[in-house]
């Protein structure tokens, strides 16, 4: 079974959901959480038997689709997409657990499943073509989520969503053809297999515009500034649980596929393009913080937030050294866990008043305690206090890309300001003072079903911010090959330098196939 | 031994755990009982390891387990507990068991007892993991948990919108400091390799100067915001929102001495670039003026004595500065004992006076308060440096400090500001509890606090009197680990007339401000000619830097964040995919004509099609028949 | 002058051109059905024309298959015509808008 548990993974929770359109309505949320929670176990036995020592992917299975174009169904999983896929399995479960009585619950859980799907086979998918695939196919659960439960403006956030991805998503296709066609050109076999890929060195110049081809597709998806603009409509109309999902998961797709394709396949690439993707990266972190700070919606905060934090994470990928990526792998994980946690969060409050607005609460902390206590606990490990998940990724992206540039750090340092500035204006706004309203007088405080989905993240939050060793040593490991094989894979003298020698043998070039 | 050290460092965790049990709960009395016994047991361990350093046992390190490690990158939770951080144990657990205990009485009527307590041993275990850490990351954990925990407690009452407001600034003014402490951290671990002091400390050796000097100035920038030196000094004074006790043992004798404890824990580092020394010396000396200046004519109790807490922390970044790290630390435990004493007298003062702050509301309050006038009395002889008190001991050495390294200025200014110490501290005294009974006017009954109130406050008041004989055993415990000079004035004539000379200013500055004000009858209203000369108007205003703060960047950042977002990411960002998007749209939506249904319309565009087609068939055939003249006629026109 | 290849070939452009503006101009659907014989029998002519210029009876064959095709289509179409006509007792082009976008 361990053999192909990727594939379990991947098609559990689908089959699950086409068999839950026979189940009955009333019983629908105890069958999605059974189903979440064995793909929950499923995930930490994937985990237990994963081996942290080995750097490689593990778990690979290989079927072929189509032989005679090189297109075949690989998985395989190292430490970089292990505890995302753990992460996903995770937010899934707790998200239906928590799910909040709508309508069409069946349809609501059915989507996730799917959902679920897609997103493990984004993660696990090791050939372009399948990766495409999932990464596509994650489009549409989402686009039904929004579109069918989300607020007012549902309808147009939700083709935004889809069409501005979409769009970018089509360069990225062109790019991964383009990469086969140059495979074949070298090797005269056709081949969408990554790893393959890995071993083929381009030219530099080819390097640039198959890196572009890519970067679109990924950048729209972290979003990277300035191709943001979905994400605030996706957010702010979207229902919480997609939110959910949107934040912690689907976003992380983005900066996963720049360590997974980008570095590794055009090393020069990333090197000739580090320092403008750091301005983006930095340009990201302070201009949407403050555009948070001027949000007037609780939810929009949250927003604007995650794409300040995405630019920490890019920063840290284009670090290229082993502490840099780790970081931005790790800060992946935990960026997850916060905003999942502080959307959760939000829903709560509007579960209650039905509205986002700050301006419309204040003084919560009289009627809510335990809601403020963990609000304030998510609130600080969203501004980087150590301790917490995020500081762990916080400081070492930064630490990381302090060795390419040190005034380019300086600027993204601003993060811990700027990230403190909005989150306490908010929380001072939602929480602090007299109770001025007197629908809030009356408030409830968080209940059981909610508490089911707040103990764990908060408890993770903290957890993995004393003790990260359990998930960082696994990332170190694989993030260590990673830099290894694009140091071995540069071909320009600039590139060399930037690019760390993490052991310090150089695998001789020859061994290697050139394209051209 | 390692014993003591974990019980040192976790016992106030485990006292803010338990509280925090508690914090849903209405006030229970044993759980301020317990937290304090906890800390109490805290301030035992670190006694005994106070006494086994003493004994010149070796220091004891332990490292618990990894924290980080990745790429070269380690770093673990280590704890080490020498000479340097056994001070601070002491001074932090002493002075954090007192506070608790004091404040079972003090918060006695509030809401907020419990979760007053978690709160506040937070706050004692981060502060005891910011001193005891042996590394850069560990210290930046304590400077980041206090940081927390300051935010929390200045903003305990919640309810009342300065107080939070006085709670995010501190914390945001703060970490515009971090910012520069983490750059410092970065430097050291590219540049040495480690964290770890040891490791690092080693490593400064080899380095060129350069790099050290940015070591050193970001390392510094950190310790700037943590101890409010100029320009990040505003948030201290405004975190007098907070509770008495927090600001006796926040804001007076532990937190704000975290950045002198950085320099002095750094002085390896500093030792080698003695011109970033002298910046802080000279920076530690304006800040001790400027604080005072700004302390002479404020009305507000507290505002005033954090205003005397800061410039007295000038006066130990100006010893760290010079160099004289064994004084600036000594003077961090004598001003830490005499200062929470006089915060804790302002709190029964408070208490008494129905949360009065205008000293000149005040007056004659020794006839009801009379433990509370002769604490506060003491502390401020202290402050002032009276002999044979505290401050006579720690603060006339960095007088003579500064003389001997032959910094004049330097030690001017310190001179000068000694003088404007013991005049505000002393007008401070004199409005209080002296002169007439000004209370009177607004119907307030005062009474002197709980009696184990002050019962809790005696170790401070017997520390601020003698803590002047722990001189000697001082030096000769710090003396290896600090490298420290004694400093000798070569003549004993000036010695004498030095000694004797600032006890005369500054007994002289203490009876001018008896005699202007210990008689003083009414409560100013803004009318008198010196309330409206331009130097008081100046110095009530706080130079105006606040005013400028607010007017110059908290202001502009507001409306160029509601720029940004409603200019810039609406109309310009958003408004350009959109309009790319638009564009499509209303191509669809002018060419839907051509869709008219018409066969006739369509068969004229099918023929205009196949027209279109043909004449581009024949075009290309001619290009692709006659490209070499094509290309010869390009070529002849130059392109 | 002899009658040459060029000659039939101008024909059938004629031809071709009158058809075209036909298919252009006309409003109603049964002379829409002539004018598209016309463009039809203009290639006819070219194709028999060229055929007999290279010798190749392909193009004949051609014109042959175009022919039958023809006569197919104006069955169908005539039918549908009529039906239209039945319904709504007009064959103007402009009566027939349904498919519009």
């Amino acid at each position: 079974m361990l053999d192909h548990i990727l594939s379990i993974l991947i098609f559990f929770p689908a089959l699950a959901g086409i068999l839950g359109f026979m189940i009955d309505k009333k019983s629908i949320r105890a069958y999605g959480i059974a189903v979440g929670f064995v793909e929950f176990a499923l995930s930490l036995w994937l985990w237990f038997a994963f081996d942290s020592n080995v750097s490689g992917m593990q778990f690979m299975e290989n079927l072929p689709l189509i032989p005679s174009f090189g297109i075949n169904y690989i998985l395989g999983v190292d430490g970089i997409s292990l505890f995302i896929i753990i992460l996903a399995a995770f937010f899934t479960m707790i998200g239906i657990a928590s799910l909040t009585k709508t309508k069409n619950e069946k349809n609501m859980i059915i989507t996730l499943l799917f959902l679920q799907m897609t997103m493990i086979g984004v993660f696990s998918a090791l050939d372009a073509i399948v990766f495409y695939v999932f990464w596509e196919l994650s489009l549409v659960p989402m686009l039904y989520i929004i579109g069918a439960w989300g607020g007012p403006l549902r309808i147009y956030a939700s083709i935004k969503f889809f069409l501005y991805t979409f769009a970018g998503s089509l360069v990225m296709l062109v790019g991964m053809l383009f990469m086969a066609y140059f495979f074949y050109q070298a090797t005269g076999t056709w081949s969408f297999a990554i790893l393959d890929w890995y071993r083929l060195i381009l030219p530099e110049s080819f390097q640039l515009w198959l890196f572009v081809a890519f970067f679109f597709g990924f950048a729209i998806k972290v979003p990277m500034f300035p191709f943001h603009t979905w994400l605030p409509y996706a957010h702010g109309q979207a229902p919480t649980i997609g939110s959910v999902i949107l934040a912690a998961i689907l976003l992380k797709m983005g900066t996963y596929a720049f360590i997974r394709f980008s570095l590794p396949l055009f090393p020069d690439a990333s090197v000739f393009f580090m320092v403008p993707i750091a301005v983006i990266a930095i340009i990201m972190i302070i201009y949407t913080a403050m555009v948070a700070y001027a949000q007037k919606d609780v939810k929009q905060v949250v927003a604007y937030s995650s794409v300040s934090h995405m630019g920490v994470i890019i920063l840290g990928t284009f670090a290229l050294n082993v502490e840099g990526i780790s970081g931005s792998v790790f800060l992946m994980i935990g960026h997850g866990v916060v905003s999942g946690a502080l959307f959760l969060l939000v829903g709560v409050i509007y579960d209650r008043r039905h509205t986002k607005l700050m301006s419309e609460f204040g003084g919560l902390a009289h009627v809510m305690p335990r809601y403020a206590t963990i609000f304030g606990i998510m609130l600080m490990a969203s501004v980087g206090m150590p301790l917490t998940i995020n500081f762990v990724g916080e400081f070492l992206s930064l630490l990381g890309f302090y060795e390419q540039s040190h005034i380019l750090t300086l600027l993204a340092g601003i993060a811990i300001i700027v990230g403190a500035i909005y989150m306490l204006s908010a929380y001072k706004k939602m929480f602090f003072g007299n109770i001025t309203k007197d629908e809030n007088r009356e408030l409830k405080d968080v209940n059981k079903r909610e508490l089911l989905a707040l103990i764990p993240l908060s408890i993770i939050t903290i957890w993995l911010g004393i003790y990260p060793k359990p998930i960082l040593e696994p990332i170190n490991n694989s993030v260590e090959a990673v830099v290894q094989l694009m140091h071995n894979k540069s071909t320009t003298v600039e590139a060399k330098e930037r690019i760390p020698n993490v052991s310090g043998i150089v695998i001789s070039k020859t061994s290697t196939r050139e394209a051209h | 031994m390692e014993k003591y050290l974990y019980i040192a460092l976790f016992a106030p965790l485990v006292s803010s755990l338990f509280s925090a049990l508690f914090t849903a709960t209405p006030k229970k009395q044993f759980v301020g009982i317990v937290a304090s016994f906890l800390i109490f047991s805290a301030f035992v361990s670190s006694y005994i390891l106070l006494g086994h350093i003493m004994d010149g046992g070796e220091p004891i390190h332990v490292e618990m387990m990894t924290w980080m490690a990745t790429g070269n990158l380690y770093i673990p939770f280590g704890f080490v507990v020498d000479q340097i951080s056994v001070t601070m144990m002491m001074v932090v657990t002493l002075v954090s068991t007192i506070v608790h205990i004091y404040s079972i009485g003090y918060m006695d009527h509030d809401k907020g007892f419990n979760r007053f307590f978690a709160w506040l041993s937070a706050f004692v275990f981060s502060m005891m993991i910011l001193v005891m850490s042996d590394n850069y990351a560990g210290l930046f954990i304590g400077w980041e948990g206090v940081g927390l925990c300051s935010w929390g407690l200045i903003g305990f009452w919640f309810h009342k919108d300065i107080a939070t407001w006085a709670a995010n600034e501190a914390f945001i003014m703060n970490r515009i400091a971090d910012l520069g402490m983490l750059i410092g951290l970065f430097l050291v671990y590219w540049n040495t390799g480690t964290l770890q002091y040891e490791g690092a400390f080693a490593a400064f050796a080899q380095l060129d100067t350069a790099t050290l000097t940015w070591i050193g100035i970001f390392l510094f920038i950190g310790a700037m915001g943590k101890s409010a030196q100029f320009p990040l000094h505003t948030w201290l004074a405004d975190a007098m929102e907070g509770p008495t006790p927090v600001s006796a043992l926040i804001h007076a004798a532990t937190m704000v001495t975290a950045g002198v404890y950085l320099v002095i824990r750094s002085n390896e580092l500093y030792s080698l670039i003695p011109h970033v020394g002298l910046f802080i010396a000279s920076l530690g000396a304006f800040v001790a003026l400027f604080a005072a200046s700004m302390a002479l004519v404020n009305r507000d109790m507290k505002r005033i004595i954090a205003y005397s807490t800061l410039s007295q922390l000038g006066y130990m970044f100006a010893a760290a500065g010079l160099g004289a790290y064994w004084v600036a630390l000594f003077h961090l435990m004598a001003h830490a004992f005499f200062k929470a004493l006089l915060f804790l007298g302002a709190g029964n003062v408070m208490h008494a006076m129905h949360d009065e702050l205008d000293p000149f509301k005040m007056g004659g309050l020794k006839k009801v308060m009379k433990w509370t006038w002769i604490m506060m009395t003491i502390a401020s002889l202290a402050l002032a440096g009276i002999f044979p008190f505290a401050g006579f001991f720690s603060k006339d050495t960095i007088l003579e400090a500064a003389f001997a390294e032959h910094h004049m200025v330097i030690y001017g200014v310190l001179l000068f500001t000694a003088g404007l110490t013991a005049f505000y501290s002393f007008r401070l005294v004199a409005l209080i509890f002296h002169g007439e009974e000004r209370y009177k006017i607004f119907g307030i009954h005062p009474h002197e606090a709980y009696r184990f109130m002050l019962i809790a406050m005696s170790p401070l008041l017997i520390l601020a009197m003698i803590a002047g004989v722990f001189q000697a055993p001082f030096f000769e415990m710090v003396e290896e680990i600090l490298g420290a000079a004694e400093y000798h004035i070569h003549s004993h004539v000036t010695l004498w007339i030095m000694l004797v000379g600032t006890q005369i200013f500054v007994g002289l500055a203490i009876l001018y401000a008896y005699k202007k004000y210990g008689t003083w009858s009414s409560v100013p209203d803004g009318s008198s000619k010196m309330e409206n000369s331009f130097i008081y108007k100046l110095l009530y205003n706080q130079y105006y830097i606040p005013y400028a703060y607010e007017e110059y960047i908290v202001k502009p950042y507001n409306e160029i964040s509601e720029i940004l977002w409603t200019k810039v990411d609406q109309k310009i960002v958003d408004a350009s995919v959109d309009g790319i998007a638009g564009f499509f749209y209303s191509a669809g939506e002018n060419t839907r004509d051509m869709q008219s249904g018409n066969l006739s319309t369509m068969l004229k565009w099918m023929v205009a099609g196949i027209i279109i087609l043909l004449s581009l068939a024949v075009v290309f055939g001619l290009a692709a028949r006659y490209s070499g003249e094509i290309m010869a006629i390009l070529s002849g026109l130059g392109v | 002058m002899e009658i040459g290849l060029n000659h039939y070939l101008i024909l059938s452009t004629i031809l071709f051109a009158i058809g075209l503006v036909g298919v252009m101009r006309r409003k109603n659907l049964l002379l829409l059905f002539f004018a598209t014989e016309i463009l039809l029998n203009s290639v006819n002519i070219a194709f028999a024309a060229i055929s007999h210029y290279y010798g190749d009876l392909t193009g004949q064959m051609f014109a042959f298959f175009v022919i039958a095709i023809a006569a197919s289509e104006v069955a169908v179409g005539l039918g549908l015509l009529i039906v239209w006509y039945k319904r709504h007792g007009t064959i103007d082009l402009e009566s027939m808008t349904s498919m519009r976008g």
